[in-house]
C-alpha cells in the first residue's frame, strides 16, 4: 500500500450519512414570532422528505442508492500524504488532506448538491431555484439537476456575474440557467431594479428572488435549495470524513488533529463530524474549525477604567475599551460570533468538543502559495485557511519533536478565483493592524478617568 | 477620507471576487452595511473609528444596539412570507 495516496474501491465508499444530531441537543429553530417553526412552514420551499431529515436524530441515515452511483462518479475521493509540504517544512507531522477538489465543479458542495436534486425529484419536484455568490454552489446545483433531470435555476449576485463569466458557463453546460440578479424575472427583482438600476446586487436580494420563485409555483413543481449552514446540508457532507477514517484504518493511522476551513461550516462537518463521533467515544483527538481572523476588539484595546455605554449611564468599570462609544457589532457578542455558522458547529464549539482558530488573509495566502509550490495543487482561498492552520500545527510538531498525524479537508481548487493570488503577489492585500497612533488616542481618552489596579490573583 | 476608502477593494468573502468599502456599507438588509463588516476590513485601516465617526443617519444600528442576527431558518421563514406578501399584493392590483 503506497501511504502517500490512499484510495478506496467504489465498494468501499460509505452507504451511510453520520448524523450529529444523534449526539447532541439542539435548540429548535424558531420562527419570526418566537415559536418552534413546524415542518409545514418550510414547506413552500423544502420537499417534505429532506424536511423530515432537517429534524432526524437517528444517527446512521442510509444513502440511497441513485445518490450513491451519481456520488461515484468522482467518489471516494482519495486522501494524500503530503509529504513534499512535510519535507519543505522539516516537519516530522505526517500531513494528509482529503481532497475534495477532484468533484466535477471542483469543491465539496456537491456531496449535498447530489443528495438534495435526488430528494426534490424523488419528491416529485421539476425544478430547483438558488442563489449563488462566488458560483461554487450555483455550479455544484446545476451538476446535481443535470444527473437527474431537473431544471436548475441560479441567481448569482450581478457583481459576481460580471466578475466570474467561467463560473457562469459551467452552469450553462450543465444546463441550468443562471441569471444576474437583481433580475426582471421577480417582483422583488423589478421592484429593486425600478429604484437602483445599476445596483451590483446582494446576496439577500439573490435569496429573495430565489425563494420567490419557488414560492410563486402554485403547481408545487418548484423548490428552493440551500448549500449550507442547516443540519441535512451537514448530514450529506459527512461522506467526506467517513471515507477518510476508512482510508486512515487501511494504513494503520488515526489523525491527532483535524483541521477544515468554516464558513457556513459545510466542509469542515463534512470532515470532521465522523471524528467528533469517535472524540465523544473516547478518542484524545483535536478538531479546530478556521476561520479568518475576526476584528480585534481586546487583545491590543488599552485597559482602563470607562463607561460601559455610550450614554454614560452605566457606572465606570475596568476593562480593555476601544472607547465607551463603540459597540461591538453583533458577531463579536459571545456566542453570536458565529452566528453565519451551521447551528450544529456552534453547538459543537459552545460544548468545547471543537475548538475554532483564526489565521488573518496574509497567513492564508501564504500557506496557500507554500502548497501549490510544494504540493502543486492551487488551493481555493477558503482552503488556504485550512492549509494555513496545517502549517502551523506541523511547525509546532516540530519544536516539539512529535510525529502527529494531521489531517486536513482540500475543500476546492482556487482555479477560477485567482484574483485573491494576484492581490497578494502586488502586495495591496495588508494585515493593517489597528496602528498604535489609534491605539494611543483612545488611551489618551482613558488616561482622564480614574486608574484601575492590575490586579493579579495568581503568581 | 470617505470618498478614499470607499473605493478600497478587497476579496469578498461570500461572493468570491472583489467588492469595495462602499459596497459593503450598503450591501446589508435594507441597505445597511454588511454583518461582516468590520471583520472584513479590520486589516486594511481602522474601520470603526471609521463608523464612529459617521452619524447615525448614515448608518443607522450599527453603532446603536443591533438585534441578535436571526438564524437560517427564521431568516427563510421571513423570505418566505415576504414572497407571499408580495405575490398577494401583486395579484390584488
Amino acid at each position: 500500500m503506497n501511504n502517500s495516496f490512499v484510495v478506496l474501491k467504489k465498494e468501499e465508499m460509505p452507504t451511510q450519512w453520520y448524523n450529529i444530531l444523534a449526539e447532541i441537543k439542539m435548540n429548535p429553530p424558531l420562527g419570526p414570532d418566537g415559536k418552534p417553526v413546524l415542518p409545514e412552514d418550510l414547506a413552500p420551499v423544502f420537499p417534505m422528505n429532506l424536511i423530515e431529515q432537517e429534524v432526524c436524530t437517528d444517527r446512521w441515515i442510509d444513502i440511497p442508492e441513485e445518490v450513491q452511483d451519481v456520488l461515484r462518479i468522482w467518489r471516494p475521493s482519495p486522501l494524500v500524504r503530503a509529504t513534499r509540504l512535510e519535507k519543505a517544512l522539516d516537519t516530522p507531522a505526517k500531513i494528509y488532506i482529503k481532497d475534495e477538489s477532484v468533484s466535477p465543479p471542483g469543491s465539496h458542495k456537491p456531496n449535498t448538491a447530489v443528495a438534495q436534486a435526488y430528494y426534490n425529484k424523488a419528491f416529485g419536484v421539476k425544478k430547483l431555484t438558488t442563489e449563488t455568490g462566488a458560483g461554487q454552489w450555483g455550479s455544484a446545483l446545476s451538476f446535481a439537476c443535470s444527473q437527474f433531470g431537473l431544471e436548475c435555476k441560479v441567481y448569482m449576485v450581478r457583481v459576481s456575474f460580471d466578475q466570474k463569466p467561467y463560473r457562469k458557463m459551467m452552469m450553462e453546460t450543465w444546463g441550468g440557467r443562471c441569471v444576474p440578479s437583481p433580475s426582471p424575472e421577480t417582483l422583488v427583482g423589478r421592484e429593486v431594479l425600478a429604484r437602483v438600476p445599476e445596483t451590483p446586487g446582494t446576496l439577500g436580494i439573490a435569496i429573495s428572488e430565489a425563494v420567490e420563485e419557488a414560492v410563486s409555483d402554485t403547481t408545487g413543481k418548484t423548490r428552493y435549495a440551500l448549500g449550507s449552514v442547516l443540519n441535512h446540508v451537514m448530514l450529506h457532507q459527512t461522506v467526506i470524513g467517513l471515507e477518510a477514517r476508512k482510508q486512515f484504518e487501511k494504513i494503520g493511522e488515526y489523525p491527532d488533529i483535524v483541521i477544515g476551513c468554516a464558513g457556513g461550516g459545510s466542509n469542515f462537518s463534512g470532515l470532521a463530524f465522523p471524528f467528533v463521533y469517535d472524540k465523544i467515544n473516547g478518542k484524545d483527538i483535536e478538531i479546530y474549525p478556521v476561520e479568518p481572523k475576526a476584528c480585534p476588539t481586546m487583545t491590543r484595546a488599552p485597559f482602563g477604567y470607562d463607561h460601559g455605554d455610550s450614554a454614560k449611564y452605566t457606572p465606570m468599570l475596568p476593562m480593555h475599551s476601544l472607547g465607551h462609544d463603540f459597540v461591538p457589532p453583533p458577531i463579536h457578542a459571545g456566542g453570536l460570533r458565529y452566528h453565519g455558522m451551521a447551528p450544529t458547529v456552534s453547538q459543537l464549539i459552545t460544548e468545547g468538543i471543537i475548538t475554532p482558530r483564526a489565521v488573518t488573509q496574509l497567513e492564508s495566502y501564504a500557506a496557500a502559495v507554500t502548497w501549490a509550490k510544494t504540493q502543486g495543487y492551487i488551493p481555493a482561498p477558503e482552503t488556504g485557511h485550512a492549509l494555513a492552520a496545517v502549517i502551523e500545527e506541523a511547525k509546532k510538531a516540530k519544536e516539539e519533536g512529535r510525529e502527529k498525524v494531521i489531517v486536513a479537508s482540500f475543500s476546492g481548487h482556487g482555479l477560477l478565483d485567482l484574483g485573491g493570488y494576484q492581490k497578494y503577489f502586488s502586495g495591496t492585500m495588508t494585515d493593517a493592524f489597528v496602528s498604535d497612533e489609534q491605539i494611543a488616542a483612545v488611551a489618551q481618552i482613558l488616561e482622564s478617568n480614574p486608574q484601575p489596579d492590575m490586579l493579579r490573583s495568581f503568581q | 477620507m470617505e470618498a478614499n476608502v470607499d473605493n478600497l477593494e478587497r476579496r469578498c468573502p461570500r461572493l468570491g471576487g472583489d467588492v469595495n468599502f462602499g459596497y459593503c456599507r450598503s450591501c446589508g438588509e435594507g441597505q445597511s452595511p454588511c454583518p461582516k463588516i468590520f471583520d472584513c476590513w479590520w486589516e486594511y485601516f481602522d474601520v470603526v473609528a471609521f463608523f464612529r465617526a459617521c452619524s447615525e443617519e448614515e448608518n443607522p444600528g450599527l453603532l446603536g444596539s443591533p438585534d441578535p442576527p436571526k438564524p437560517k431558518v427564521a431568516s427563510l421563514m421571513e423570505l418566505i412570507h415576504g414572497a407571499k406578501s408580495r405575490l398577494a399584493q401583486a395579484s390584488d392590483i
